[in-house]
């Protein structure tokens, strides 16, 4: 059973401390059912990280969702992509007819600045704050002439570019290479316009059987990863082997034998090199190819290859449950034609990858990869 | 009442009787992964592990200096991702002015607080 996104639906992306989960989440719910033409579903799978216990029933109760099944799951920055995911699987093997995926987090109210590393991980322990796990990933690569500051600088700038667009964006903005250069450090060679923002947001989804209908845009394919130990014997940077392995199940499942006959992709770019590391690892450019492909504009808007149109992580925000399906929204927008003045003329196959960390030893908590195609 | 864990999950680093100090963790005697921890099984392979120490010097792979508020932390501090000999990769705090990517390392005695630290060998 071919299985489609019948609706989708975001909250504005941003600082809203002023806004509660269930404000945020009633946005993205009351817009993704008005989308999909009505509010009938049958099950909810609910992705957040932070969220507290009951969250999910707490924010939907107010939606008059109740009395159907609700589950929770946590999957770190991929959490809303893993509620996608399963909820695709409910309803490609016909456990439930039409599902909801949500996706929530408020990080404003949780924390001062960036997440506080989670102490119960030896890593986190020691002071990994994520920003320095990216920023080692950055160092290598820079050691290793695979990429330049400059590069690295140039996901920024076209990511901030790219929102201008997006009025649902938390930042935007005609920045240069050298104002990203000279933000304030962060954590060496990763600047502040390189690191994504605190962000509260919400996004969501109605999933249901395929039925041809002129604005149903088709799951191609959706696959789901945990990490493999990453150690001294991986030749790639943190993240990339995990992101290429599930790449690899979700282009089977989809049928698709090149990864460039994807026409726009929405990735994780929580920090610059994030997105580079994972272009290279999709496939859509050559390994080390991927700060030459930003700075040559190739993933930018009217480039051969879009990436994060929205914004991305960095621009449009990230607020972590939500991520995931604010990509996917973006992405049936883009597919349908609807995406205003960062519209990918012609778009016919998307993708979505999202990737969760935190864990130390494994390359990644989760990774989810959904290829998507055009009514 | 909150009882808070008194378990530690950073390396548990050792003195040997050469004085040297090495990282106390596991090898999979079936597919070789080595792991800086005390599990029960490989985290590669699921097979069970046998007790070994790595260390004391190592590679650095990669290193940054933190330079955002970290709670307990005072900013800025260096990391590195180093690649002990035989492995495994550990992370470690630097003392010093930080670590060359490339760079050989030392295992150093932990900090007071028990973090794992190396020190740059010139």
């Amino acid at each position: 059973m071919t299985v489609a996104v019948h609706g989708v639906g975001t909250s504005h992306f941003g600082r809203q401390p002023h806004r509660d989960l269930v404000a945020l989440a009633a946005d993205a719910v009351q817009e993704a059912f008005a989308d999909a033409g009505g509010d009938t579903i049958d099950a909810v799978w609910v992705g957040t990280v932070f969220g507290p216990p009951g969250v999910a029933q707490r924010v939907l109760r107010a939606m008059g969702v109740t009395g159907i099944p609700v589950v929770t799951v946590e999957n770190a920055c991929a959490s809303g992509t893993t509620a996608f995911a399963e909820a695709h699987e409910a309803v490609r093997t016909g456990r439930y007819g039409r599902v909801l995926a949500l996706g929530l987090e408020q990080m404003s109210t949780a924390f001062a600045g960036a997440i506080t590393p989670e102490p119960t991980d030896p890593e986190g322990r020691s002071g990994l704050a994520l920003p320095a796990l990216y920023a080692m990933a950055a160092a290598r690569y820079l050691h290793l002439g695979m990429a330049t500051p400059e590069q690295l600088a140039a996901v920024s700038v076209k990511n901030h570019a790219h929102a201008l667009h997006n009025p649902r964006a938390q930042y935007s903005g005609r920045h240069t290479v050298a104002e990203v250069l000279a933000s304030r450090m962060i954590a060496d060679p990763l600047t502040l316009l390189q690191c994504c923002p605190t962000s509260d947001g919400a996004a969501a989804a109605v999933l249901a059987p395929a039925t041809g209908g002129g604005r149903e845009v088709a799951v191609r394919g959706v696959a789901l990863r945990s990490g493999a130990p990453w150690n001294h014997r991986s030749p790639h940077v943190w993240g990339h082997d995990l992101v290429q392995r599930t790449a690899a199940d979700a282009f089977a499942a989809a049928e698709i034998h090149d990864a460039t006959d994807v026409d726009v992709a929405e990735v994780h770019d929580a920090f610059t090199i994030g997105e580079i590391v994972t272009t290279e690892a999709l496939g859509f450019v050559a390994p080390g190819e991927g700060g030459k492909a930003a700075a040559a504009g190739v993933t930018a808007l009217g480039g051969a290859l879009p990436v994060n149109p929205s914004g991305g992580l960095l621009s449009r925000g990230h607020p972590l449950g939500a991520t995931g399906l604010a990509q996917l929204a973006e992405i049936v927008w883009q597919l349908r034609g609807e995406a205003g003045g960062r519209q990918v003329e012609g778009a016919r196959l998307g993708l979505v990858e999202t990737m969760g960390g935190g864990v130390s030893v494994l390359d990644g908590n989760s990774c989810v990869v959904a290829v998507l195609e055009a009514p | 009442m909150i009882h808070p864990s008194t378990v530690d999950p950073r390396p548990r680093v050792d003195q040997g009787s050469d004085g040297r100090f090495r990282v106390a963790g596991v090898r999979c005697p079936s597919c070789g992964e080595v792991a800086a921890f005390d599990w029960p099984r490989c985290p590669a392979c699921r097979s069970a592990v046998e007790p070994a120490f790595f260390g004391p010097d190592g590679t650095v792979w990669s290193s940054t200096v933190v330079r955002i508020p970290v709670p307990g932390r005072t900013p800025p501090y260096a990391l590195a991702y180093v690649d002990l000999d035989d492995g495994p990769r550990v992370l470690a705090q630097v003392t010093g002015d930080g670590a060359p990517i490339g760079g050989r390392v030392r295992l150093a005695p932990p900090s007071p607080d028990g973090d794992v630290t190396v020190e740059v060998l010139r």
